[in-house]
């Protein structure tokens, strides 16, 4: 056996959400309706991890859950709903109450502060943001913070600079991940691939772990090389009840009623011991008959 | 209202679909006059075609035939700011006269009595693309000043968005289930373009609490015809993601 000291150590999801000292910035991907990193938030809830510092573009239901348990005090998003549904019940309520405070970017400025980091550059010049609110109203950073408006220096067009962003730790929910920690996804990126480059402590939680051969006779699907990733997981189911494209649809009757449930805080509590400290094994197989309805079909991925 | 605003979309049109209604006048104006049309969503789905209607815009559904599966900087970077987008398609909680529209909160910012979603990729795809369909219920609680403004429309009228650095003419049309409103071209204020069959001008400035500009002779939108509402029930939606009612 040979051992390479640049290779991912493979750990359990209870480890995973170990790493994760209360009080850091974390991206933790999932976007509308997919990839969401259901397990892994789960898992910070039943740790009962808080005042985390949350970044991502337009996460869902993952993000309403961690706001939900009072895991995440302070938010940079551009989104805190669910598609079709509205505004997250838990985010909205911890909000109005005052527990939960979100600093609004949009998807685009979102993504670019965190492609930013990626590179290893300060700040992004975009052309959105102007002219709106989000230009000039904050919450918990003063608008110096927040972003600036300068003139180009080679144009004298008026652009909008937004900060880059490292977050301590990022974490994405994909299909595949190998021993190599080569990270293969195989529908659209949203801004998760991004979101992990950008962040210091690198772990993926993955659908299944193949071997390196797998990922290297298809290198251009290739989303993020392992020479960059830190920690892998298998996490089998790990997304739902969002969806895993080419492994499982997203469970939207589950979904609704997390939503209604969630509207009051007795309703979370309800949902989240039905539904979150019950444990990974106990969930998996209560929902083990859904499982089979949901897992996706040939051709068509869903 | 979806089929409205489906038949404003031109055959061969970049069209940016932002998520609810949008999505579903995007997919109808495919299968009807526009079927050139290009959709994009901001997840990275690219010029997409699918079978089964997404509920979302980063949808399984969506990676079924499209051209490309990318990414955001893609969509929203190199499509949308790159100047591909004929047409940005998004909904909102509170519309003002100029087409500004919220989506963020209602209420004070900071202390906000209701916490909505907030931009997602809407604050983009209204200061990016060349011309911002907005699509909504008419409400009275809907058409009022914006408490926050998320996206941006005309911002003050007259030339203030164009002074602002933004790209774009800015908002074209507002769709509703009672009218359809475009924008004078000096002023850049709300003005009634059509009225749905049956409505009458007081039915509109009742329900809503800013003045549109109210033309002498208001032309009536064409009913919808019964192969653009079997379509949109049997082929496009026919599991009523969208049309609960």
């Amino acid at each position: 056996m040979w051992y390479n000291v640049d290779m991912p150590k493979q750990i359990t999801l209870q480890e995973a959400a170990d790493l994760i000292p209360s009080w850091s910035s974390v991206f933790i991907g999932g976007f509308a309706h997919i990839r969401a990193c259901m397990a892994f938030s789960r898992e910070l809830v039943r740790q009962e991890k808080h005042d985390l510092h949350f970044v991502s573009s337009g996460p869902t239901v993952h993000s309403d859950m961690l706001a939900g348990g009072n895991v995440v005090s302070r938010m940079e998003i551009a989104y805190g709903g669910i598609e079709t549904i509205g505004p997250g019940p838990n985010i909205r309520r911890r909000v109005e109450e005052g527990d939960l405070q979100i600093e609004d970017y949009t998807n685009f400025s979102m993504t670019m502060r965190l492609y930013g980091g990626a590179m290893g550059v300060p700040f992004m010049p975009i052309k959105s943001m102007l002219g709106s609110d989000l230009e000039t109203k904050t919450t918990f950073r003063s608008k110096a913070e927040k972003l600036a408006l300068v003139e180009c220096p080679f144009t004298g067009e008026l652009v909008c600079l937004v900060p880059s962003i490292n977050p301590d730790f990022g974490v994405i929910q994909v299909q595949r991940v190998d021993t190599e920690g080569n990270v293969q996804i195989d529908d659209a990126l949203t801004s998760d691939v991004d979101g992990l480059k950008a962040s210091d402590v690198k772990i993926v939680l993955a659908e299944e772990i193949v071997s390196p051969s797998v990922i290297r006779r298809n290198p251009k699907n290739t989303a993020v090389p392992g020479l960059m990733v830190d920690y892998i997981v298998h996490a089998p189911w790990g997304a739902w009840p969002t969806a895993m494209y080419n492994f499982y649809d997203y469970d939207q009757e589950h979904i609704e009623y997390y939503a209604k449930q969630c509207k009051t805080e007795e309703g979370w509590d309800e949902y989240m011991k039905e539904w979150v400290t019950i444990g990974e094994v106990a969930l998996m197989m209560k929902i083990a008959d859904r499982m089979k309805a949901l897992k996706a079909r040939k051709g068509l991925g869903y | 209202m979806a089929i409205c605003g489906a038949r404003l979309i031109w055959d061969g049109a970049i069209v940016f679909a932002g998520t609810g209604l949008p999505v579903l006048s995007s997919v109808l104006a495919q299968n009807t006059k526009a079927s050139n049309a290009k959709i994009i969503y901001e997840g990275g789905n690219i010029d997409t075609k699918n079978k089964d209607l997404p509920r979302s815009v980063s949808d399984p559904r969506l990676m079924l035939n499209c051209a490309a599966a990318l990414d955001i900087r893609a969509a929203l970077g190199e499509i949308l700011q790159g100047g591909y987008v004929d047409i940005g398609f998004i909904g909102g909680a509170q519309i003002d006269r100029y087409g500004n529209v919220n989506s963020t909160v209602i209420g004070n910012y900071r202390h906000p009595k209701i916490r909505l979603p907030g931009s997602g990729g809407a604050n983009d795809i209204a200061s990016l693309a060349k011309n911002t369909f907005i699509i909504s219920l008419h409400e009275k609680r809907k058409f009022v000043k914006c408490d926050y403004i998320t996206s941006p429309g005309h911002l003050k009228g007259g030339k203030t968005r164009a002074k602002s650095g933004l790209r774009g003419n800015g908002p074209k049309y507002i769709i509703t289930d009672l009218c359809i409103f475009d924008f004078e071209p000096r002023t850049k204020k709300a003005r009634i373009k059509s009225l749905h069959p049956g409505v009458t001008k007081r039915m509109v400035l009742r329900a809503m609490r800013w003045r549109p500009i109210v033309p002498w002779k208001i032309p009536v939108t064409k009913a919808p015809t019964k192969q653009e509402l079997q379509l949109l029930r049997e082929k496009v939606d026919p599991k009523g993601v969208y049309l609960k009612e």
